[in-house]
């Protein structure tokens, strides 16, 4: 270990003043963290077994918000419009970007690649609500930019964002139009990864860039897939901001996600005990996705 | 070098990932586009397009963009001061001194990493309430400081010779100086980093300060958009003017220092 002075049984009074120097470096940001990541999360688990408006003082009510989650319908409906969300969004734009980063790498390795990987990852760069903003004008069905080319085409206007068959995969094209950017940075150094003389033997070897494709990159690139898709769930599952701006969860309750339905519980019900029940399933269900991906880096390294 | 000779699929490729950059594209044209027209209808053609700043002014203006505007600045600009010093101190403390204890608490701030932001708000509504700290910039910028940003300079902390701090020691070169002229000139790669992942986190939040800052005089950018988008559905080209100057800001940014940008949010995401 690279530490300045290492730790023994018997202090110096040098060493134990350097131990206090550190303290004092490491204390802002403590207390901050103490105050504002470490307490929420117990406080949160408390909240979860009590019934809590803010004007009175919680009420401990053992597992009663828990039993109440799973009868509920707008819950249960708002976990499987997640899960669909997370199935739009997760595999197209993790395939979409694998797709750009390995093309710009194999075949435009030059200024015009450069240029057009650095215009994919301007999406990356608008807020979440700007964008929701400008795609809720472009969806408009009146005279929306999408619209405008389906009339175009001579196609019917779609209400996209108003029937409740279109509304989840919107929202979803928004997220995955701001996040392959995104991924494909990522891919893409990983691309640039793979040695050389791997990608050169193969093309002596006769091996078609398909081939190619499918027998050295791919294989190079499942780590970083692993990660993309993980990180890709845990981001899709806590969607909230496109949903908020876009839909309000409408219509119906076709949009209502997990993340929406912690917000309106909490702060328009103000049911902070039940709303913290779940999100504490929330935390479950993203601390088991964590897990199940660490698995998988543990069955690669052995 | 011989002269490759390019495919046809080769060119197709090329042609679609042209596409494909035209359409991340397309939204944002589309966005600069509407914000210099004064129609009221969606149906513009390219007559209606004048350069006038009219829709600026009046969102800035008339409808407090101005006053949000503001406020970002103020939030993410002390988001920043407090998040790199605050960082940069405590990886050294982490990776230099001698802390009893100091490894146990590194992987437990790693582990708040995973926690989603929605599991700490409620606690952090009520205490915020409860401190009386509502509707105050304090509300927004303590916050800020995490475990990605002591992680992240830690790393760099790491190729700090040790030799270098003992030698200026023996000078007589002081703790704090030698933590302010030569630790940090030594990692401030890493605070640029950090500055864009913490700016970028500032400028897009949107769920904390939309609950916390309810006030209209304390709003940011975000919810500011948020408001004037619901309030003046028909509006569409001061909207458009909305979110173009909220993009703006990060935009300009992306141009200058593309590279560390895309370190920035790459990093943040990957958490390690």
């Amino acid at each position: 270990m690279p530490t300045a002075v290492s730790l023994k049984k018997g202090k110096s009074p040098r060493t134990r003043r350097q131990a206090l120097i550190g303290a004092a470096y490491i204390a802002p940001s403590f207390i901050l963290m103490m105050i504002f990541n470490v307490t929420p999360i117990f406080l949160s688990a408390f909240y979860s077994f009590t019934k809590y408006n803010m004007t009175a003082a919680p009420v401990w009510i053992g597992l009663d918000n828990y039993a109440r989650l799973f009868n509920n319908k707008v819950l249960t409906e708002s976990l499987s419009n997640t899960v669909r969300y997370v199935l739009i969004t997760v595999p197209s734009q993790t395939v979409l970007s694998l797709l750009i980063a390995v093309f710009i790498a194999e075949h435009m390795k030059n200024r015009y690649g450069s240029f057009l990987r650095s215009v994919i990852f301007i999406p990356v760069i608008v807020s979440l609500i700007a964008s929701a903003t400008v795609w809720n004008i472009m969806y408009q069905p009146k005279g929306g930019l999408i619209n405008q080319f389906l009339e175009f085409l001579g196609a019917k206007p779609v209400n996209f964002l108003g029937k409740k068959s279109s509304a989840l995969p919107s929202v979803a094209a928004v997220a995955i139009w701001k996040a392959s950017g995104y991924y494909m940075v990522i891919y893409y150094a990983g691309v640039m990864n793979v040695p050389s003389d791997v990608r050169e033997a193969a093309i002596v070897d006769g091996a078609s860039s398909v081939q190619r494709f499918w027998h050295i990159t791919l294989p190079i690139l499942k780590p970083i897939t692993y990660m993309i898709v993980t990180l890709g769930i845990i981001g899709s599952f806590q969607v909230f901001d496109l949903v908020y701006k876009m839909t309000g969860g409408g219509p119906g309750r076709s949009t209502y996600t997990v993340a929406y339905v912690i917000y309106a519980f909490a702060f328009q019900d103000k049911n902070y005990g039940y709303a913290s029940a779940v999100a504490i399933c929330l935390l479950i269900v993203i601390l088991m996705i964590h897990l199940i991906q660490s698995l998988f880096f543990k069955e690669k390294d052995a | 070098m011989k002269k490759k000779h390019v495919s046809p699929w080769v060119a197709v490729g090329v042609v679609l990932v042209t596409v494909f950059a035209v359409l991340c594209l397309l939204p944002l044209i589309y966005m600069v586009a509407v914000s210099f027209t004064d129609s009221e209808t969606l149906y513009i053609k390219l007559k209606d397009l004048r350069p006038s700043l009219y829709n600026y002014w009046y969102a800035i203006v008339k409808r407090d963009f101005g006053t949000a505007l503001k406020n970002s600045i103020i939030v993410v600009v002390g988001s920043c001061l407090l998040v790199n010093v605050a960082s940069s101190m405590a990886a050294y403390g982490f990776e230099k001194k001698p802390v009893p204890g100091k490894e146990a608490l590194f992987q437990g701030y790693l582990a708040t990493m995973m926690i989603p932001g929605q599991v700490i708000l409620i606690p952090m509504f009520v205490m915020i309430n409860r401190a009386g700290l509502t509707n105050t910039y304090s509300a927004l910028i303590l916050p800020m400081v995490g475990a990605f940003g002591i992680f992240l300079m830690r790393q760099f902390m790491v190729a700090v010779p040790n030799e270098l701090l003992e030698a200026a020691e023996i000078d007589g070169c002081g703790e704090m100086r030698r933590f302010t002229t030569i630790v940090i000139p030594l990692v401030q790669p890493a605070l640029i980093t950090l500055t864009i992942f913490t700016f970028n986190a500032a400028w897009n939040n949107f769920l904390w300060p939309l609950i916390i800052n309810t006030r209209s005089e304390m709003r940011v950018l975000p919810v500011a958009m948020s408001t004037l988008a619901s309030n003046s559905t028909t509006n569409y080209g001061m909207v458009m003017a909305g979110a173009t100057l909220t993009f703006l800001f990060p935009f300009i940014l992306y141009i200058f220092l593309q590279r560390q940008f895309v370190e920035g949010i790459a990093l943040g995401g990957v958490k390690g």
